[in-house]
């Protein structure tokens, strides 16, 4: 997986000049900070979009994506230079098999992850979709179970299949606001975000439009309904929450696996024996003689 | 099965009855058989099991005063009314008659049981095969003889035939003082051998009527016979009562291992003052035998009584005196002093009347082995592995208990080196007064080995059994017991379902067990014992919460040597501390080991990624770790319910060695309370109490802890209602329990409620099976349920899922 070789970033040149611009401006900011690599993670429950997301922002087909089946069984890394800057994107399968938690693909991606950093997390959801229920929160819930709540200070919340008719009665900007105020609640709530935490760090909702049917402005940008050209404007989130004051997430053995509970108060141990020994065994052997004392002896004896 | 057969009182009693009358059927002599309890014990295996420890038979005071009742003791010395100081004997001498316990013994028994039974048909037939004395009593009342004289004439004794056997038809006793007759049921009629209807000589008669006048009780008695028209002799016994100053000072006196005193026959021509010096130097010599007896056991309180009854009584009568002699020996027999006697009355005429008592003081102590035929010889066994066990009450200088003496049966036989134990305190010929006690045993075959097979037949495809199917099983197992004579055992076992294929299941243990580690002299009990084991369970760790489907079962195998010593407080409590090696390996149902619990996925197929089985990952682990626990247990049966408390502590202490180098503090505290919630009188057949019990456990690890060692909560011996393991697996538990036992006939009914709490420490388990397999951590339970024997039905609804069920267990939750 390290050996993979990383490949020019050929789809660069696809994006409109607008966007191009947009986007090598983002990259000198990174590499002012000394920013050279990006690791970006996605997740999400399955067919929401991930594999066509990194497509998308890739600018060329470098996942398999099928409009009916998932196409992810594995993780997979793609990895992109251009002008010296490296943009690592980690597609991952589906979250959610059957109703539950797919403990097992989640396994399998953590393995995939060991001994890398995570830069950006985006969580992929679906726009259209109107509700959030309990399956929404055991994902979010599995996710900072397996890397810790601090991956939210690098969380991004990305609906994908933008380009949708609100129901009636609600404009665009209300509906995708209310749509993502509810998502951005469970992920609060899944990631266990203090209440004064709220505040300071709220996790950024974009909205993107896989479909090749985007609408495009005059600048042949693909552009969501309200007007935003919505590449430039993830990879301007993805910089901000990177240069924000969090860290990226080091994924090592120790996160996989949770802290050892099998190593907490080892060193208690020597103590825990001898007060057993000197508190309970002495005490229940005082009580033995006590019963041994007070033993109704028989007539005769 | 072993079994206490303890035959002691009523079995013997009804067998010496059987020889005192046929010996003095045929052989005339008058029968001086006082009997000594005899304790036997015996076993045909030496398993523990709880027959082993008998309830403690009550003596029956009825039992006892037949034994000893005076007719057995009446033989005595003679003294005469004349001797002023008055001594008055009743019995002396302990003869006695002891009975074999096995053999012809018991049949003998069975066929006396059928005679006192009421005659009948029944009677002479027994007699007839068991008795050879019973039939020629037959024979000789068959042919008895006429009076031969006019009806309803008195003939005086000297005037009958002395060629003639005479019938007697009922006997009468008139009190001349009175002018009455007295009735069958005074303690008169209990002295005499006679019988009505039964058959006599003159020779006989005479007899009868010397032991009447030289028992003392009477200043005169004479014999008369009254004939009746059909040939037989009506007899009268006229008596004079002996009577005595009127005393208002009791004492007692143990004069045991003292020679008796022996009247001096006086001289028919003594001066009026050598008769008076005769007087005085028995009087100096009875005060002085007074004040070199020794004090008698019997209490203040029923001297006491003894001295009302005196008081109320005025002059002393021979009566009066059988009466307090009943007491007295009562009082001893009912506190196990079986081979008390009042051997003599003292000092009457003197306003205090002293009571002698050989109160059977132990003289010796013997303990003897016999072969297979009763013959004494050399046993294997050291004697002081014997001598340690027996109560302090049955050494040399105590007086004889039989109380004791069934405490050293049971003690013995708790040694399981013995098939066959006796304890029988034996009149010391040497030591007038005095008891040796004998303890005989007869010793198990030291080594056995024993093979038991058997055959299953395992259900086949469309569940008809196969040929294949038949598997042939069993155990091959061996013993040598007794090592050295010191009770060092080696035992070992092997069993398997399928000796075909025995690597599949085989169970074996080794075990070499050392008692008396300090020395056998020592008092300090310390036993160690050293096993090579296995043993193969199912974890509990790996079952699905309410709701789910089946969770691929996991197999823990355990193998090891295991080396401890156990050191006993009392007989329940004691403190176990050892070294444990073993190396454990998790499978799967196809007996493949496997590292991870398996889980059925959503889809229906089967993963294996579920929680880890062993610390080292890997399936197997190996480990040493110290093992302590510590049992306090003051629990007792009233009336046949357990009252009294037990505590629990158990620690495995992991030394670091092994697999990953485990290195952990497992500890357990259990507590359980059996309350008594209302006071009884206890007794054989008594309604036992109504009892509270209260139960708590905690349990809990800190360091490594491999799945296997984690806490389960649920199952018939944790939270009642749930199945083992359903609850959760967790690194601490608590379990509390409360139980209401009501007595109800002869068992009892209860209620409880449970509950078991993983206090939140199941996600510290490697893995989270609790989780991974859907179980709530925590459960409570409540239920109904009744004891049939053995069997606990009981009806428990399990909180979680507000279902409740009927389960019927076997043996005791607590």
């Amino acid at each position: 997986m390290a050996s993979q070789v990383i490949r020019e970033w050929a789809g660069f040149q696809q994006f409109p000049s607008a966007t191009q611009s947009k986007l090598l401006e983002l990259i000198g900011k990174l590499k002012q900070e000394s920013v050279s690599t990006l690791t970006v993670l996605v997740m999400g429950k399955g067919g929401v979009g991930k594999s066509s997301t990194v497509n998308s922002i890739l600018g060329e087909r470098a996942v398999a994506v099928s409009a009916f089946q998932s196409e992810t069984p594995r993780p997979v890394m793609v990895s992109r230079s251009w002008v010296g800057f490296t943009l690592n994107i980690i597609d991952t399968p589906g979250l959610v098999e059957g109703g539950y938690v797919n403990d097992q693909a989640l396994d399998l991606i953590k393995r995939f992850l060991l001994n890398k950093t995570i830069d950006v997390l985006l969580y992929v959801d679906r726009l259209d979709a109107y509700r959030v229920d309990n399956l929404d929160r055991q994902v979010v819930n599995a996710i900072t179970n397996s890397f810790g709540k601090e991956i939210w200070h690098r969380g991004l919340v990305v609906l994908t299949h933008a380009q949708v008719s609100p129901p009636d009665g609600l404009s665009y900007d209300e509906f995708t606001s209310r749509r993502s105020e509810a998502l951005s609640k469970i992920v609060r709530l899944g990631a266990r975000t203090r209440k004064q935490e709220v505040k300071a760090s709220s996790i950024p909702v974009v909205c993107v439009e896989n479909s090749g049917r985007c609408n495009k402005n005059e600048l042949d940008e693909k552009i969501l309904p309200n007007g935003t050209a919505w590449i430039p404007n993830l990879l301007q989130s993805i910089s901000e929450a990177v240069l924000s004051e969090s860290k990226g997430i080091l994924v090592d053995q120790k996160l996989i696996e949770g802290p050892n509970p099998n190593n907490k108060g080892k060193v208690l141990i020597p103590l825990i024996a001898a007060f057993q020994y000197f508190f309970v065994v002495k005490r229940i052997q005082k009580w033995i003689r006590n019963d041994i004392a007070r033993e109704s002896r028989p007539s005769w004896a | 099965m072993a079994s206490i057969a303890a035959p002691g009182l009523a079995i013997s009693v009804n067998r010496s009855h059987r020889r005192l009358n046929s010996s003095t059927k045929t052989a005339g002599t008058s029968a001086t058989a006082a009997s000594l309890p005899k304790l036997t014990v015996q076993s045909k295996l030496p398993t523990f099991s709880s027959s082993q420890n008998p309830k403690p038979s009550s003596s029956n005071p009825r039992d006892n005063s037949n034994i000893f009742s005076p007719k057995q003791l009446h033989n005595v010395i003679k003294t005469s009314a004349a001797i002023g100081a008055g001594l008055y004997a009743l019995s002396s001498g302990v003869s006695n008659i002891l009975l074999s316990g096995n053999g012809g013994g018991s049949s003998g028994g069975i066929g006396s049981g059928g005679g006192g039974g009421g005659g009948g048909g029944g009677d002479s037939f027994w007699e007839k095969i068991f008795s050879p004395a019973a039939i020629a009593g037959e024979e000789e009342s068959q042919e008895w003889d006429s009076h031969g004289l006019p009806a309803n004439i008195v003939v005086q004794l000297n005037k009958l035939s002395g060629f003639k056997k005479y019938k007697v038809s009922d006997i009468l006793f008139f009190d001349r003082r009175r002018g009455s007759t007295v009735g069958t049921e005074d303690s008169f009629f209990e002295m005499l051998s006679l019988r009505p209807s039964g058959v006599y000589t003159k020779a006989q008669l005479q007899k009868e009527l010397e032991t009447l006048a030289t028992s003392g009780m009477f200043e005169k008695v004479d014999l008369d016979a009254k004939t009746n028209p059909d040939g037989t002799i009506g007899v009268t016994i006229s008596f004079l009562e002996s009577t005595w100053q009127s005393a208002d000072r009791f004492r007692c006196i143990n004069v045991g291992l003292m020679p008796q005193s022996k009247p001096i026959e006086m001289d028919a021509d003594m001066t009026e003052k050598e008769k008076l010096e005769y007087f005085n130097s028995q009087e100096q010599d009875y005060r002085r035998r007074i004040e070199r007896s020794r004090p008698c056991l019997l209490p203040v309180s029923v001297q006491r009584e003894i001295l009302q009854l005196l008081r109320e009584k005025g002059t002393v009568s021979a009566r009066l005196l059988q009466k307090i002699r009943d007491k007295v020996q009562q009082w001893y027999h009912d506190n196990g002093y079986a081979c008390a006697q009042v051997v003599n009355f003292g000092n009457l005429n003197t306003k205090e009347v002293v009571c002698e008592v050989v109160e059977g003081d132990i003289t010796q102590m013997v303990i003897q082995f016999q072969d297979k035929l009763g013959n004494v010889c050399e046993g294997n066994t050291q004697y002081p592995v014997v001598r340690r066990e027996l109560p302090k009450q049955l050494r040399q200088g105590q007086v004889f208990n039989i109380e004791a003496g069934k405490q050293a049966l049971r003690n013995i036989n708790s040694l399981a080196l013995f098939s066959n134990i006796e304890v029988n305190p034996r009149p010391d010929e040497k030591n007038e007064g005095g008891i040796i006690v004998e303890i005989k045993l007869k010793e198990l075959e030291q080594k056995s080995a024993e093979v038991s097979t058997e055959w299953s037949i395992v259900p086949g495809r469309g569940g008809r059994p196969t040929l294949a199917s038949i598997q042939p099983g069993g155990t091959v197992s061996f013993e040598h017991r007794n090592l050295y004579g010191l009770n060092r055992s080696i035992l070992g076992s092997v069993t398997t379902s399928n000796f075909l294929n025995p690597q599949d299941d085989l169970a074996f243990k080794l075990e070499y067990v050392h008692p008396y580690l300090d020395g056998v002299y020592n008092s300090r009990n310390r036993t160690l014992r050293a096993s090579c084991f296995n043993s193969r369970k199912l974890s509990p760790v790996f079952t699905g919460g309410p709701g789910v489907d089946e969770v691929p079962p996991i197999w823990v195998d355990r193998a090891g040597l295991k080396a401890n010593i156990t050191e006993n407080f009392t007989r329940q409590s004691k403190f176990t501390y050892g070294l444990v090696m073993e190396e454990i390996t998790t499978r799967d149902e196809s007996s493949h080991i496997s590292a991870r619990g398996q889980r059925v996925l959503p889809s229906g197929g089967i993963s294996a990624d579920g929680p880890p089985t062993t610390l080292s990952e890997t399936g197997i682990d190996r480990m040493a770790f110290l093992q302590a626990n510590i049992t306090r247990d003051n629990t007792k049966f009233i009336n046949g319910t357990i009252v009294g408390e037990r505590n629990v502590f158990q620690v495995d202490q992991g030394l670091g060695i092994g697999s990953k180098f485990p290195f952990f503090n497992r500890h357990q505290l259990t507590m359980t309370q059996f309350i008594q919630l209302k006071q009884v009188e206890e007794g054989a057949g008594k309604a036992p109490p109504p009892v509270l019990v209260l139960h708590g456990h905690y349990g809990g690890c800190v360091g490594d802890l491999p799945s296997y060692d984690a806490f389960t909560l649920g199952g018939p011996y944790s939270v009642r209602g749930y199945n083992m393991g359903e609850i959760g697996a967790a690194r601490n538990i608590v379990e509390l329990a409360a139980e209401l036992r009501i007595p109800v006939r002869n068992t009892h009914v209860y209620a409880f409620a449970e509950h078991g709490n993983d206090l939140g420490t199941s996600k510290d388990v490697k893995g989270n099976p609790t989780e991974v397999y859907r179980r709530m951590g925590h459960g409570s339970s409540y239920g109904v349920g009744v004891k049939l024997g053995l069997v606990r039905a009981e009806y428990a609804v399990d909180h979680n899922s507000g279902t409740g069920a009927i389960f019927f267990r076997f043996g005791e939750r607590f």
